[in-house]
């Protein structure tokens, strides 16, 4: 309505000037003069000619875009700010030949940009929307189409004008225009590959390499350019201050694609060397829904470490984010090498429900140590003497922790106190039990008096190969997850302990001691991992068949990446109940059982 | 075939229509354009937000669901853990490696296995009960900390409001 208004003031204002300019000359040459003269005339034409070409906007508009979107609405507005802007400032730089028609020019300029950005964020919309008619790809066309053609034709002329006037402000518009030819370009391929991507039947997994690729060549051309701009400015006129932001911009992009490009070889590489595929066999043995994407897998699909199994390509795209498994966290990068791991699993009937796949993958992050010890190299003796809380309780049963040392080959887990697989209802074979681990013999222990070794021998000792570095950077590795399970367990056991008096009133068997007790005191392991399960339940998917071992190697492996600051703590401190607690723990618990029953849901 | 972006969220979109939690309603506010969602969230019972229904809006990233959506209330808020202008800060909608408020854990940040349902269920459970160690309004953290009373009468206002009932 105000626009209508201001227009229409607009129009009567020119059509007065003219009117009397006619009036008074009543010739066309000298009326024009005349209005040329006249600097109020001037200005009511200047205005008019800004509300032409308002109109114009909105009518090429509706011709090509039809209603504009809250967001296009907005990225454009703020583009023509910083655009507006930088115009302001290319103006200083040519303050010499500021004429109108120089105006003229930049308002060009500024126009056929926004209708570049207008597309951009059009075509981006392809991808948003589930309906495309046949007037979008009318309207994308010919508008791409035109400004392709607007684009070269200005290239050519400011191309022809520097030849034979020498470097002037057509150098700006030059460059402006093949820059937005880029943009054209860029937005026509992605235009190509969007179409065809809706018109294919599958879903085209390449896509997005694609995109990446053309995004990368893209940046790179329009990086030159700017470089190029900059350089020729600076030696014709002065530092082109208003070309800085979009080079900032350009520059940026530029490496954020060529990184993400980077991220997409490398993910792509992953994919195809370390992770087997996943066999139909292994696809219907879990519900056969990629996480990723919520569509059936079928075909090319990718087991990672932790037994998950997701389609190739969504696996692909989240690496290029993140190196971690996408339902348990699994850090694929720090996770054992799948090839000895797969040689384990392929010996193995995969469903076989013992022995548990958890200590398969200690055994391969000890095998390296083993030969390092055989070394006479031992700085990581310590792997063997990590459990000191085993050392201090006497009578138990031996070596709940991982520790190899007073391991017994053979040596059968206490059966787990009723109170805790009950509520559950898991087998406790299910779960990765640490205890018979006769697969490391106890590392030889250092000589104990240091200062009566010799020089040569305390060298020998520190072992300078890179075998040698090797062997100590996996030892430390081995010590980190030794650490990192142990709080876990003491964790899982706490949350055992309280879960447990949360159920039932009073523990059974006091069996849940305090808290802070060096947790692996040995009964209390066995149950650890059952409710630890219990709690993967709510959150991944495939923890719900219990007595496969993915559900075991899942556990073992989510071991480390929980964190010491969940709410197994806040149980905890709660045990002293008043009946606020009480009431946070009710809640807590049909939070539990809704993300539960969800879970069966889905 | 349509992006795959947009066939989760169809696909999410089907399944919250055919078993709605209770509670929550939510949906694409056009159906022309799927990353855009309004959601509609009951205050949890038995919490000083029930009886309150709870306008919100949802931005989903054009990489959905590999980078988390946005989530804002688009009515007025009073919670620790919702910004004045009803930007909701829960670990749910972060994803890992950023971290705003450097508290949350990286197991209960975004992945692609959390999903529309969870985060309105997570903000639910917010409601009920704030992480008062979020800044996201700090005021509201400390009332909810230091005078429960003040608190509640500030969001049985709220709750009025949602439901036009004059206070
Ligand atoms: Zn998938
Ligand atoms: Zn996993």
């Amino acid at each position: 309505m105000k626009f209508i208004g201001i227009s229409f003031v607009s129009f009567s204002l020119t059509a007065v000037v003219l009117a009397n300019a006619y009036y008074q000359k009543k010739q066309f040459y000298p009326s024009v003069v005349y209005i040329t003269k006249s600097n109020p005339s001037m200005a009511v034409m200047y205005i008019q000619a800004f509300i032409g070409v308002w109109i114009l906007g909105k009518l090429m508009r509706k011709v090509f875009f039809g209603q504009l979107r809250t967001t296009e609405f907005e990225h454009l507005m703020e583009r023509s700010w910083y655009a507006i802007t930088e115009t302001c400032l290319a103006f200083t730089v040519f303050r010499d030949d500021f004429t109108p028609k120089f105006v003229a020019l930049f308002t060009l300029l500024l126009f056929l940009k926004s209708f570049h950005w207008l597309a951009e964020d059009r075509v981006d919309f392809m991808e948003r929307s589930p309906m495309i008619g046949w007037l979008f790809h009318i309207r994308v066309l010919s508008l791409l189409l035109l400004l392709g053609a607007l684009d070269s034709h200005f290239i050519i002329h400011a191309f022809h004008s520097t030849i034979t006037k020498g470097a002037s402000v057509q150098l700006v518009f030059g460059f402006e225009y093949a820059v937005l030819i880029t943009v054209v370009v860029n937005i026509g391929i992605k235009y190509a590959l969007h179409s065809v991507d809706l018109h294919s039947e599958t879903p085209w997994d390449n896509k997005a390499v694609f995109l990446l690729y053309t995004e990368l060549v893209m940046g790179f051309i329009k990086v030159i350019l700017y470089v190029a701009f900059v350089a020729i400015m600076v030696r014709i006129y002065t530092l082109p201050l208003f070309a800085f932001r979009p080079m900032y911009y350009t520059i940026r992009d530029f490496k954020k694609a060529f990184s993400d490009v980077i991220l997409s070889r490398r993910a792509i590489h992953n994919m195809n060397t370390l992770y087997p595929d996943a066999t139909p066999e292994e696809l219907l043995a879990t519900d056969n829904v990629c996480i990723i994407c919520r569509e059936e897998m079928a075909t090319a699909c990718k087991k990672l470490p932790c037994n998950h199994i997701f389609h190739t390509s969504c696996l692909r795209s989240w690496f290029q984010r993140q190196q971690t498994c996408p339902t348990c966290r699994l850090n694929i990068l720090r996770a054992p090498t799948p090839p000895t791991n797969n040689n384990v699993q392929g010996a193995q009937p995969p469903n076989a429900p013992l022995p548990p796949n958890g200590p398969n993958q200690f055994f391969n992050m000890f095998a390296a140590p083993n030969q390092f010890f055989n070394n006479q190299v031992n700085p990581g003796v310590n792997v063997g003497a990590v459990p000191p809380p085993n050392a201090q309780a006497p009578g138990a049963e031996p070596a709940p922790a991982f520790g190899p040392g007073p391991a017994q080959p053979g040596a059968v887990p206490p059966p787990p106190p009723a109170a805790f697989a009950a509520p559950f209802g898991f087998p406790t074979h299910a779960f990765p039990i640490p205890f018979p681990m006769p697969f490391m013999a106890p590392p030889p222990m250092p000589p104990t008096n240091l200062a009566a070794l010799s020089e040569e021998e305390l060298r020998n000792l520190e072992g300078h190969e890179r075998r040698h570095v090797e062997a100590r950077i996996q030892c430390l590795r081995n010590i980190q997850t030794l650490l990192d399970a142990a709080v876990q367990m003491m964790q899982q056991y706490s949350v055992a302990s309280s879960v447990s008096s949360v159920g039932r009133e009073p523990p059974a068997s006091g069996s849940a001691p305090p808290a802070g007790n060096g947790g692996s005191s040995s009964d209390s392991v066995p149950n650890n991992p059952s409710a630890a399960a219990n709690e993967n339940a709510g959150e991944t998917p495939s923890a719900d068949q219990p007595p496969e071992d993915s559900a075991s190697g899942e556990t073992a492996s989510v071991l480390p990446e929980k964190s010491p600051k969940s709410n197994n703590s806040d149980l905890l401190s709660e045990a002293s109940s008043t009946s606020a607690e009480e009431e946070i723990r009710r809640r807590r618990l049909q939070r539990f059982l809704l993300q539960e029953q969800e879970q069966q849901q889905n | 075939m349509a992006g795959s972006a947009l066939r989760r969220l169809m696909a999410e979109y089907k399944q919250l229509t055919l078993n709605p939690p209770e509670g929550i309603l939510a949906g694409p506010v056009d159906e022309e354009n799927f990353f855009e969602w309004e959601a509609l969230i009951t205050g949890p019972e038995g919490t000083c937000f029930e009886g309150g229904v709870f306008p919100a809006k949802l931005t989903f990233p054009p990489d959905y669901p590999l980078s988390p959506p946005k989530m804002q209330f688009t009515c007025d808020m009073f919670h620790p853990n919702i910004y004045s202008d009803g930007r909701v800060c829960i670990s749910i909608l972060h994803a890992p490696g950023d971290d705003p408020m450097g508290y949350e854990s990286s197991a209960e940040r975004w992945s692609p296995v959390q999903s529309v349902e969870k985060i309105l269920l997570s903000v639910v459970s917010m409601l009920a009960e704030p992480n008062d160690e979020s800044g996201a309004n700090v005021d509201a953290a400390k009332m909810w900390r230091e005078s429960r009373e003040e608190f509640n009468n500030i969001t049985e206002k709220l709750v009025r409001k949602t439901l036009g009932i004059p206070c």
